[in-house]
């Protein structure tokens, strides 16, 4: 019976957590951007003219295909992450892309109309070189993958390998590149360093080799690179630059005793350049063209033609950052990118046959001041109706932004693939209006006279009618309007707070450097800026130092880059709404930079100090004016930092002193023999904590141990191996440096991911031993009494809290953990997972506790507790991103709204997600079904009931005083 | 206290079948008191009008009859008997209150609230209205033992209320119930750091 009821019980708690979206929610509250990252490979599909595809390959191990009228994808296959999913190369024909993944382990070839895979074929072990569509009698059939020892030809109809072959000499000769050129023979080309170039032709049919030379052409430079430096020209001309003699090579590879000839160009050399060559060859049946670039400088090209044996310069190119070619029907043209000024570049065609400049093909690209330079060029050339060339242009900058331009000069669409790897984040609110400023200076204003004040006060009410006025009869002119006519375009001037602070500016932090402010709402790119020289492996940390609160003072965020090698930092201050740079000049710092801190402390004008610790252990505010280095000298002895050494295994706690330099206070060293310190996690500045304490089932109250100075931390067991690894968690005061608790989880190991806020940790491990994925909850509490309820010191606790510990079975690996947020902390908490299968689990918090009883009594009814299961449940409707799954999830954040029951949630991997939850529920908000129309009626129909019934009553009255 | 007899100030006459027959019956309120001053019933129907005359009364008669001040033994143990009961009426509402308390349960919802706040409100009501029970009591000798009688009896009615609250658990004698209102202890030290970037 009493399990009966505990089951229901469990049941009827578990109806009230339900809080999926109802169908018409969809995409009201949330939005979901997909990113494909930096393109490697980019291919125009032109073959069938009503469907028109771009198809990539980027850096992010993915094959994608665009639409090029919106920019929208079509399709997008992601593969795993890491070298294992490493595109190699993408090759296109007709209607199939074939891609070589994971250094030469797979080929596979995708439909390119609907992204299905068509066949995936298991290579033979070795390194990857090269691949190549190999075609014979003018159709294509094949595709060659040159590995280090072998070669091997497969069928572009299903992959199945056609032969293999062993190259000769493979460990000592390089081979570098594989060619074809419509015949029946296939080219391999390989270097020994220092000597000769190898040159093997195998029989496309059976795979024999029907000749093998070794050309005794003599290269005087160390290692030569084929595919930079070599290349196929013409009918089976192998051309060779030379950096040295400045001069090119060229060696017919058909012919039966190839002799080397030597030409010398009378070409500049830019510097310590070595020259590259490009050359196209439209169809892989054929052989490719005659003409060729020479590239001799970063922005230095030249156009060559080989015709009878013999090289000559067709059009130099200078200034020219990018060429390209690019082939229609049977004619082929090179475009050429060169500067135009300092912010706009142009393309132009040229005839590929004779380097000459084709008529009104130019267009201009302006290039975003904030932006970066242009480093990639597609081009996708076409034939109008009168037979001259038309093309469109895909560019590729710096900062990985793709910029597909129609003639001349039209933007078509823009994606910023930055986005797809995002560092960190933070949510600035918006400002006020204008109107709201008005009334929020007011009650800043001193006070002048009770008239003065009633003045203003009317004329800021009239100002805020105004408004209102104003904003109705906006609404009015736009209700007659045809909806899809209005457009609540979102701008950088007309932004503004909305009533319950619900719409944020998210500030981005992209691996490449680039940032972004982000509308939350509609999720609109609002500014953009590109970080110039940010090093691919820097490290960011970005702090708000002043919020919107402070009108008329601009907020300020402050981003702290760390070159990794050099260990030098630099900070760039900007204003998050608007992404201008400040003119606030922060410190230039010269010492290596270890950690910062942003102190609760403010200046005159608002901004929050920013400690820097340099490796001296010395001290940077940053600002420093004299208000806050006073500041910092009354306050000096209860600022305290701490430093992890992960490599050591050192935690060290330092105290301020007045001169801005460090004391050495404590410090634990974790054995880096034995274990490795993975994670430390403090709790957020902005968290807050409305209850005290929990209320137990006899109405006492366990009090939280509410350390503000608590650090998790969490390391692996050096051995991994199943019996004897483990993981360790250790809670330290930041200040005290003493260990709180300690707990060590056997034959269990990472990744771990960490949660630590109010008065628990919860942390995800690999079982090793039950081969699952865990949860494991740690609540302290300092116990039925307060020690100090109004002052917290870490200096003066003598108890050590009770901790309580439960573990629970998860069904699912995970990629990030966040708990939800609130204004006030009132709300109950649930911590937001994110699942390796993109989705985004709100577990409730409820679920993680570890007062949970095994058995349920009457006092832990009275809880509310839940009774013990070890099974972790996965609800589907526990999903706050339905089906829009986010691909592979790195972080989650979590902001406050200015609604007590919604967290503002972001989830960013390779998508970007935004959505809004309720944990416990809108209890501050009418519901969206809310019955206006029935409520509104009965009210009045109510009080016009009461009025008749009045006026009637009234007539009798006075009927029965004349009876 | 005393009244005198319970004679009505009007008089039915029915008559038979003497005279006109256009009513059954008639209310003569007009009529004083019938034991002192008799009206004929064969009056008639046809002269109503003109009897309001007869009606005058000689002056210095009294409509009212003279209220009898000589108290007897026997009255003096009634009131005694009436004081009595309206001191003990709240001590008598108290088994009855036990029983609905019983009844009602512990648990929270619409109906237990609704009579702990019936239970409450009537010995609330009845002490602020001590003043006036006590003026109602002021005729017996036993005065100030009935007052403290009727007191106690709902001071009794008012703990009962009070109890059935504490064990319904709307009275906030625990520390949670406090709980909310305890600010969150400010911070002495201010920390940071984190891994060395």
């Amino acid at each position: 019976m009493a399990n009966l009821r505990t089951c229901l019980a469990f049941l009827f708690l578990c109806c009230s957590l339900c809080d999926a979206v109802y169908e018409d929610q969809v995409g009201k509250f949330d939005w979901r951007q997909q990113y494909v990252g930096k393109v490697l490979f980019a291919h125009f599909e032109s073959h069938s003219q009503a469907s028109k595809k771009l198809i990539l390959a980027t850096d992010k191990n993915i094959v994608a295909s665009l639409n090029p009228r919106t920019g929208d994808l079509f399709w997008r296959q992601v593969d795993k992450a890491g070298p294992e999913g490493h595109i190699d190369t993408l090759l296109f024909h007709g209607q199939d892309a074939v891609v070589v993944t994971g250094n030469g382990r797979l080929l596979r070839s995708w439909e390119s109309s609907v992204g299905a895979l068509n066949w995936e074929m298991l290579l033979d072990p070795g390194s990857f070189l090269a691949a190549v569509l190999v075609g014979t009698q003018d159709s294509v059939k094949f595709v060659a993958v040159l590995k280090k020892a072998t070669v091997s030809l497969h069928y572009l109809s299903n992959g199945h390998q056609k032969w293999t072959e062993t190259l000769p000499d493979s460990d000592t000769v390089h081979y570098q590149a594989v060619y074809s050129s419509g015949g029946s023979q296939l080219f391999v080309l390989g270097v020994v360093p220092h000597s000769h170039l190898s040159i093997i032709t195998f029989n496309i049919e059976d795979g024999e080799i029907t000749s093998q030379c070794n050309s005794a052409v003599c290269f005087s430079s160390e290692v030569l690179v084929i595919q930079a430096r070599c290349t196929v020209v013409g009918q089976g001309v192998l051309i060779c630059a030379d950096a040295s003699t400045l001069s090119l090579y060229m060696l017919p590879l058909s012919s039966e005793e190839p002799v080397g000839l030597q030409q010398s160009l009378d070409l500049d050399l830019a510097l310590g350049f070595q020259p590259v060559l490009l050359t196209t060859q439209p169809n892989p049946a054929r052989p490719p063209l005659a003409q060729f670039f020479l590239q001799l400088g970063p922005d230095h090209h030249v156009l060559l033609q080989l015709s009878d044996g013999h090289l000559s310069p067709l059009r130099d190119f200078q200034p020219a950052f990018l060429v390209s070619f690019a082939t229609t029907g049977e004619k082929t043209v090179a475009a050429v990118l060169s500067p135009k000024n300092e912010t706009a570049c142009s393309v132009s065609l040229y005839s590929a046959d004779s380097g000459r400049r084709l008529l009104d093909t130019t267009v201009t690209i302006h290039l975003d001041p904030n932006g970066g330079k242009p480093e990639k060029l597609y081009v996708h050339a076409f034939l109008k109706k009168d037979d001259s060339v038309g093309y469109r242009v895909l560019v590729q900058t710096e900062d990985h932004t793709i910029t597909f331009l129609q003639q001349p000069g039209r933007i078509v669409w823009t994606r910023e693939e930055a986005l797809a790897d995002v560092v960190t984040m933070e949510m600035v609110d918006l400002p006020l209006t204008g109107t709201q400023a008005e009334l929020e200076g007011e009650f800043g204003k001193k006070a002048d006279g009770l008239a003065a004040m009633v003045l203003k006060r009317l004329s800021s009410q009239l100002i805020l009618l105004q408004a209102w006025i104003a904003h109705l009869w906006k609404l009015f002119y736009d209700a007659r309007k045809p909806r899809s006519q209005v457009k609540n375009e979102v701008t950088i001037e007309t932004l503004a707070r909305d009533e319950f602070n619900l719409q944020k500016m998210m500030v981005m932090v992209t691996a490449s450097g680039k940032l972004f402010g982000i509308d939350s709402k509609s999720g609109m790119v609002l500014w953009k800026h590109y970080l110039r020289n940010v090093q691919p492996n820097a490290v960011f940390k970005l702090m708000v130092q002043r919020t919107t609160a402070h009108f008329p003072h601009p907020p300020q965020c402050t981003l702290l880059i760390k070159d990794k090698e050099t260990g030098l930092a630099a900070l760039h201050v900007f204003n998050p709404i608007f992404g201008k740079k400040s003119h606030v000049t922060p410190p230039t710092l010269s010492r290596p930079v270890l950690q910062s801190l942003l102190l609760p402390l403010m200046d005159q004008d608002y901004s929050k100090v920013l400690l820097l610790i340099d490796d001296e252990y010395k001290v940077t505010a940053f600002p420093s004016t004299k208000n806050v280095l006073q500041q910092l000298q009354e306050m000096a002895s209860a600022i305290y930092f701490f430093l992890v050494d992960a490599s050591q295994g050192k935690l060290s706690g330092f105290r301020l002193r007045k001169d801005l330099s460090t004391e050495l206070i404590w410090e634990v060293v974790i054995p880096p023999e034995v274990q490795k310190i993975v994670a430390v996690k403090g709790k957020r500045a902005n968290e807050h904590v409305h209850s005290q304490g929990r209320v137990m089932g006899d109405r006492s109250v366990l009090y939280k141990y509410l350390n503000p100075n608590l650090l998790a931390v969490v390391t692996e067991s050096v051995d991994t191996h199943q019996e004897r690894s483990f993981v360790g968690v250790f809670l330290i005061d930041g200040v005290t440096g003493r260990i709180i608790h300690e707990a060590v989880q056997r034959k269990a190991r990472g990744p771990i991911h960490l949660v630590h806020s109010e008065n628990w940790v919860v942390y995800e491990y690999w079982n090793a031993k039950s081969r699952r994925n865990e949860f494991s909850v740690l609540e302290l509490f300092e116990g039925t009494e307060l020690y100090n309820s109004t002052v917290f010191s870490s200096l003066d606790r003598p108890h050590l809290p009770q901790v309580l510990q439960q573990s629970y079975i998860f069904p699912s690996s995970i990629s990030t953990m966040e708990a939800t947020l609130t204004e006030k902390g009132i709300t109950s908490r649930h911590l937001l997972v994110g699942l390796p299968s993109g989705a985004i689990l709100s577990l409730p918090k409820m679920f993680l506790d570890p007062r949970r009883p095994e058995m349920a009594t009457e006092q832990s009814r009275e809880e509310n507790l839940i009774p013990y299961a070890p099974e972790m449940p996965i609800r589907t409707e526990w999903f706050i991103n339905y089906n829009q799954s986010v691909t592979r999830v790195r972080g989650i954040y979590t902001a406050p709204s200015g609604l007590e029951s919604t967290c503002l949630v972001v989830a960013y991997g390779l998508d970007i997600f935004q959505t809004r939850v309720y944990p416990s529920k809108q209890f501050d908000v009418l519901k969206d079904d809310y019955d206006y129309v029935l409520i509104s009626s009965v009210l009045f129909g109510l009080f016009f009931a009461t009025m008749i019934s009045k006026r009637l009553a009234q007539v009798k009255l006075l009927n029965r005083a004349w009876r | 206290m005393a009244s005198p007899g319970g004679h009505g100030g009007g008089a039915v006459s029915t008559r038979g079948g003497g005279g006109t027959r256009r009513m059954k019956w008639a209310l003569e309120l007009s009529l004083g008191n019938t034991r002192q001053f008799p009206v004929p019933s064969c009056r008639s129907r046809g002269d109503r009008q003109s009897s309001q005359g007869d009606t005058l009364y000689p002056i210095g008669y009294s409509d009212k009859p003279v209220p009898d001040t000589s108290v007897q033994e026997a009255d003096r143990n009634l009131v005694e008997k009436r004081c009595w009961d309206v001191a003990l009426g709240p001590l008598k509402q108290i088994p009855m209150n036990l029983f609905i308390m019983y009844m009602s349960g512990n648990t929270i919802s619409i109906f237990p609230i609704m009579m702990v706040c019936m239970m409450a409100w009537r010995p609330i009501q009845a002490l602020m209205s001590l003043s006036a029970t006590f003026k109602l009591l002021e005729s017996s000798s036993q005065q100030w033992l009935q007052g403290i009688v009727y007191l106690i009896g709902n001071l009794l009615g008012s703990a009962l209320a009070i109890y059935k609250c504490q064990s319904m658990g709307l009275l906030p004698t625990h520390s949670s119930d406090w709980l909310a209102f305890i600010e969150p202890p400010q911070r002495m030290e201010i920390m940071g750091g984190g891994m060395v970037l």
